[in-house]
């Protein structure tokens, strides 16, 4: 189904689907605080079989990930026209089912000693010394010094447009919610096959081993559905406890919102890995860094961070994406007026997030 | 024609009559066991002891070997199962049936290391075998998982999950359901021994009943857990039966099948008889 903006812009909903939730996160923002990670997990998985998961992880690039090489593993689709097919079971890529190992197994640490039988010991991850973990190559990035260069990724389920996770399962067990297009797992259909876990190409489903089911991000609907104690509809606990508020939250087809401006009117909010044709529902505005060094600390016209690098991660619309966000900088430095610059810094949450546009 | 050639050929009719006829009913007669059938022995001293998968009873019972090959699915890497046989006996006591498959797999894939719970790894699979049976003992399901209109009754057993009882209706969509079989499992020197006991008797709807003097329909399938198998991707067996029926032999239909091209054949023969002596 496609919606046809008033300026002209088509909005792409997966059949069926009355209003697809969206999140924009500005990469430019992010301080890697894992904030939104520790959210999450206070949240929903602190336990139960769930200790490894991260629903919300924030890796460093480039760098390997979490789960460890997850780009690498497979999953998703061929090609647009493969994920627009009612019904492509059985000719989807099949992904890998990444190991214990690539997630990093759940630290235990020794608190109990230190803090409370007086231990001198210093806080250090119990039994056999980790050799990888989520996020484990923090700030390694790459390049040359004086021009290395890193920034980090935040990534949830991307509440996909075409999830390759739920036409991998032979059961149904997963589905997008008719009225929000949010991606669940139906506990009750799920006997843990994992066929959602390979055919994430973003390795967004996770396993309980205890539970046997898959598990994984729900976009906080709880929280959309004000069913707080306090009644108030609020967003996804990893948007709203983010210090530097990076996070837009609200509606793709919501004309009004500041993600279909984003998305659709400025395309400077961009799908991580578009070639995976799952057409994700979180988008990035992709990150700046200041421009490269010569050994002397001369300042020189030249990306830091390699074009090539960012157009692997978020497609050719990338430079686009990077020239229009410049344009506008250039007009606040002028003085101007820049509808977009406003979008990208506004502190007015009601702006910020839109989750109750279509009530 | 003369008369004495009438009567020779008469008597030639009558003596092939009285050849197809016992060609055709000679099988039955004879008792040998149809290829599809799962005999099952009446044990009523063995009681208990049947659960158990390598109790001495089941040296009373007579193994069938039954060839297993991979199930059509549309599961992605359906073709690569790794178990090629699975070795059944059936037995009843007490007014339970038991059921015992024995299969070869030289990797033991599940969360019960003895009496300790060792937790498996996100991306290993437990070791698995299933009897399939249509809910309606006289239904003629299809093999894969059965359709809507005619489901079938899956007693499961696995690894990591022990026992479960399921209903499908089609692939995808089996169902748990209040599990009233009851399963043990033992791995020895490279084999899997799982024993399946339920009441031959059953109240709850959508369950196989034993208790209705017909035969009944039951088919195999066992998952190499190291080898990543589950859903569909499974080694799995042709229709066999349980000869519970009013016959010595063999499922309802193959008896009528018989009784039809029985009376084909006389009356082929008498209208040949009449055709030949009117000439
Ligand atoms: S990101 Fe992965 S888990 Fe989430 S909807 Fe897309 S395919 Fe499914
Ligand atoms: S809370 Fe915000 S700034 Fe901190 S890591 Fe998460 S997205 Fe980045």
């Amino acid at each position: 189904m496609s919606l046809q903006g008033e300026d002209g812009a088509t909005v792409e909903l997966a059949d069926g689907i009355e209003h697809q939730v969206a999140m924009v996160m500005d990469l430019n923002k992010c301080i890697g605080c894992q904030t939104c990670t520790v959210a999450c997990k206070k949240l929903w998985t602190e336990g139960g079989g769930r200790e490894y998961m991260y629903w919300n992880n924030v890796e460093t690039k480039p760098g390997r990930g979490y789960p460890r090489d997850w780009e690498e593993k497979g999953g998703g689709f061929a090609s647009a026209e493969q994920a627009g097919q009612e019904d492509v079971h059985g000719e989807r890529e099949v992904g890998e089912l990444p190991s214990e190992e690539d997630w990093g197994r759940p630290w235990e640490f020794n608190h109990g000693e230190i803090f409370y039988d007086g231990s001198d010991e210093s806080l250090r991850p119990q039994g056999e010394p980790p050799e990888w973990g989520p996020n484990w190559d923090e700030d390694q990035g790459a390049g040359e010094y004086p021009n290395s260069y890193y920034f980090y990724l935040p990534r949830i389920c991307n509440h996909c447009t075409h999830p390759s996770c739920a036409e991998a399962c032979p059961r149904k067990a997963l589905y997008k919610r008719e009225e929000d297009g949010i991606v669940l797992v139906d506990q009750e259909r799920c006997r843990g096959y994992r066929y959602c876990v390979e055919g994430c190409p973003y390795n967004k489903v996770h396993f309980n081993v205890l539970k046997k089911k898959s598990e994984k991000c729900i976009f906080c609907y709880p929280r959309k559905e004000a069913e707080g104690p306090d009644d108030e509809v609020r967003p996804p606990a990893c948007a709203s406890e983010c210090p530097p508020q990076l996070r837009l939250v609200g509606f793709l087809d919501d004309e009004d919102g500041p993600i279909y401006k984003l998305v659709e009117e400025y395309g400077v909010a961009l799908r991580l890995h578009p070639e995976f044709h799952t057409q994700p529902n979180v988008y990035y505005v992709p990150p700046f860094a200041p421009p490269q060094h010569t050994e002397d600390g001369e300042t020189v016209d030249v990306d830091r961070i390699p074009r090539p690098y960012l157009e692997e991660l978020f497609g050719e619309d990338v430079h686009d994406a990077l020239d229009t966000i410049e344009r506008h900088r250039d007009r606040v430095r002028r003085g101007e007026d820049s509808e977009l610059m406003d979008l990208l810094t506004t502190q007015d949450l009601a702006r910020q997030y839109r989750l109750e546009a279509f009530e | 024609m003369t008369a004495g050639r009438d009567r020779r050929s008469v008597a030639t009719a009558l003596a092939a009559l009285v050849l197809l006829t016992a060609a055709a009913v000679a099988p039955a007669l004879v008792g040998a066991r149809p290829a599809n059938e799962v005999p099952v022995t009446d044990l009523p001293e063995a009681g208990d002891s049947l659960s158990n998968p390598t109790a001495d009873a089941w040296g009373q019972t007579p193994a069938k070997e039954i060839a297993l090959a991979s199930a059509p699915s549309s599961a992605p890497n359906a073709n690569d199962t790794s178990i090629e046989a699975v070795s059944v006996r059936a037995a009843r006591t007490d007014g339970r049936l038991a059921v015992r498959l024995r299969w070869a797999d030289p990797t033991r894939d599940t969360n019960f290391t003895g009496n300790q719970s060792a937790t498996p790894h996100v991306n290993s699979f437990g070791d698995a075998a299933a009897i399939q049976l249509p809910t309606n003992a006289s239904a003629n399901p299809g093999i894969a998982m059965g359709s809507a209109q005619t489901p079938v009754n899956v007693w499961y057993w696995s690894g990591p999950t022990a026992g479960q009882e399921l209903i499908a209706g089609g692939p995808g969509t089996s169902t748990m359901v209040n599990q009233q079989v009851s399963t043990s499992a033992t791995y020895r020197d490279g084999h899997w021994y799982v024993t399946f006991v339920r009441n031959e008797s059953i109240q709850t709807a959508n369950r196989t009943d034993f208790t209705a003097n017909e035969d009944v329909q039951v088919a195999f399938a066992v998952w190499n857990g190291s080898n990543a198998e589950r859903a569909g991707q499974k080694a799995v067996s042709e229709w066999q039966y349980f000869p519970f029926g009013p016959g010595p032999q063999g499922p309802p239909y193959e008896a009528i099948l018989w009784a039809v091209a029985g009376l084909a054949l006389v009356v082929v023969i008498v209208a040949t008889v009449i055709g030949i002596r009117r000439t």
